[in-house]
């Protein structure tokens, strides 16, 4: 303890040493701050904190400068959820001693954690719109921001308290208990605790004559708590007297109303409900059969196209196959070959290759067919387009034009650049009264062989079939 | 009987923690101690 005076340190005498004042007085405040700091203490250790707040209040409005007691009761606020009054203890504490200051290391541990302070911060918000609420009438409101803040800080004895108020006022005496009694595991000595605690207790307790108090007379219920049970008995409930015949009147009305029920209202909606699941399934049949005859009618028209497909390539099969199964083409190409080979027949062999002409584009055909068929071509081209010149000739001679129109065409087809047989096939066209062709034979002739006595007669007949 | 409006009258905001540097400087930090110097400072200036 320093001199108030002079600061120096005082011994136990009641002057100051260095000054010489009087400090017997200022010496007796000191020892007041300091009991009521042990008390302050004392009541601390057995967790009642509103009690150690009063003494630790006193101590320090004694002794302004008592650091431990302005640290405890910082703690002391810290417990009951008042951070910010906590704070505020230990920063003043801090000022007053800078050096070797527990309350560095409480603030620290509230200052660290940054989400925790604004946790801190959130909860006193939220308890201050809760109180705003309650004054604007909309308690539910406030008790469910009340609950936000005791998950947030379940050591916050204010908020604990309103909430039990709110309980009272809507006389949930139970929950209020509840409330009230974890105030009191925090705070043990609580005035206002336990002024509301009595005053549920009161109403939760039944009254001498065993009749409930008069809160809960007015209900028919009595409820009461059994560890986390709620235990609700109703009261006044008494069973109904009746005789035999009418409990049997009574399950007879109730039977006839039954019945009644389930043929006015139940047997009428199943029926409507059954005759729309058939409509629905009726409909949905109809769909699924227009469906299937759409089905049926295109496989029918496709079925329809193939067999006419089918009767066009048996047809042109046929035209191909010959009555043993193999390929007419093929065989009359056999035969030309054979002929040609064996007799050395160039007409014969012609006929054959004619008849292979005829049956087939050879555009379309394999390789070693075409070659083969060229290849005799080539062979009696010459001979045959000969033979068939003179046969012609022979026929235009005798009048036969049908038949020298026949040969001549065959000779020019394997001797195309023989200008008189274009020359005897134009009379022949001439004489069959085939104008247009035989025009065109003697036309073949101008370019065979122009500038000849031939050709100026060609020229001739076509003036003259022109003219005609 | 508890009244809820009465009872609702006993309780204050909380102060926050923005607040906190305004409560402390609001603080009046007037002791015992400094009256009683006080006291006898005015005292033995009269003497």
């Amino acid at each position: 303890m320093n001199c108030y005076n002079c600061g120096c340190r005082l011994s136990e005498h009641d002057f100051c040493t260095s000054c010489g004042a009087d400090v017997s007085k200022y010496k007796a405040i000191m020892r007041i701050s300091n009991l009521y700091y042990n008390e302050g203490l004392e009541k601390a250790q057995i967790r009642d904190l509103s009690g150690a707040v009063t003494s630790l209040r006193q101590s320090l409005k004694f002794n302004k400068n008592n650091i431990e007691a302005r640290n405890l009761l910082g703690l002391v606020y810290f417990e009951m959820g008042e951070v910010v009054a906590a704070l505020s203890e230990w920063v003043i504490s801090k000022n007053l001693r800078p050096q070797k200051n527990i309350a560095d290391d409480y603030i620290e541990m509230v200052q660290s954690n940054a989400t925790r302070l604004d946790t801190i911060n959130q909860t006193i918000k939220k308890y201050n719109q809760a109180l705003a609420y309650c004054m604007q009438d909309s308690k539910d409101l406030a008790r469910i921001q009340l609950k936000k803040v005791l998950s947030l800080n379940p050591k916050f004895v204010r908020a604990h308290q309103l909430l039990a108020l709110l309980y009272i006022d809507s006389e949930q005496w139970d929950k209020a208990k509840r409330e009230l009694d974890k105030c009191c595991k925090i705070d043990v000595n609580n005035t206002q605790t336990l002024r509301y605690l009595k005053e549920v207790e009161k109403m939760l307790m039944p009254d001498e004559n065993g009749k409930t108090t008069a809160k809960n007379r007015n209900e028919d219920a009595y409820r009461y708590q059994s560890d986390n049970e709620i235990i609700i008995q109703p009261l006044n409930v008494h069973e109904p007297k009746g005789n035999a015949i009418s409990t049997i009147f009574n399950v007879i009305i109730g039977l006839v109303l039954g019945i009644a029920v389930m043929y006015f209202l139940i047997v009428p909606s199943a029926v409507a409900e059954e005759r729309t699941k058939s409509q629905i399934k009726e409909r949905e049949m109809g769909e699924s059969i227009d469906e299937k005859n759409g089905i049926i009618a295109n496989l029918q028209t496709e079925n329809k196209n193939l067999e006419a497909d089918n009767r066009k390539l048996r047809e042109d099969l046929e035209a191909y196959v010959g009555s043993d199964g193999t390929l007419k083409t093929v065989d009359e190409l056999f035969a030309a070959a054979v002929e040609y080979i064996t007799n050395k027949d160039a007409l014969a062999t012609a006929a054959h290759l004619e008849n292979v002409e005829s049956g087939v584009n050879l555009e379309e055909t394999s390789e070693a067919f075409r070659l083969l068929y060229e290849t005799l071509v080539e062979k009696v081209g010459a001979e045959a387009g000969a033979s068939y010149y003179t046969s012609g000739s022979d026929a235009y001679e005798s009048g036969d034009y049908d038949k020298a129109i026949e040969d001549l065409n065959k000779a020019v087809r394997y001797d195309p650049e023989n200008g008189d047989i274009y020359y005897t096939l134009g009379h022949a066209y001439r004489r069959a009264e085939q104008k247009t062709e035989a025009i065109a034979a003697y036309t073949k002739v101008l370019e065979l062989q122009p500038d000849t006595e031939r050709a100026r007669k060609a020229q001739n007949y076509i003036d003259e079939l022109s003219a005609n | 009987m508890i009244n809820f409006e009465e009872e609702l009258k006993k309780f204050h905001p909380s102060l926050e923690v923005e607040d906190a540097a305004d409560a402390i400087y609001n603080q009046d930090m007037t002791d015992m101690a400094d009256i009683l110097v006080k006291m006898l400072k005015e005292t033995e200036a009269e003497e």
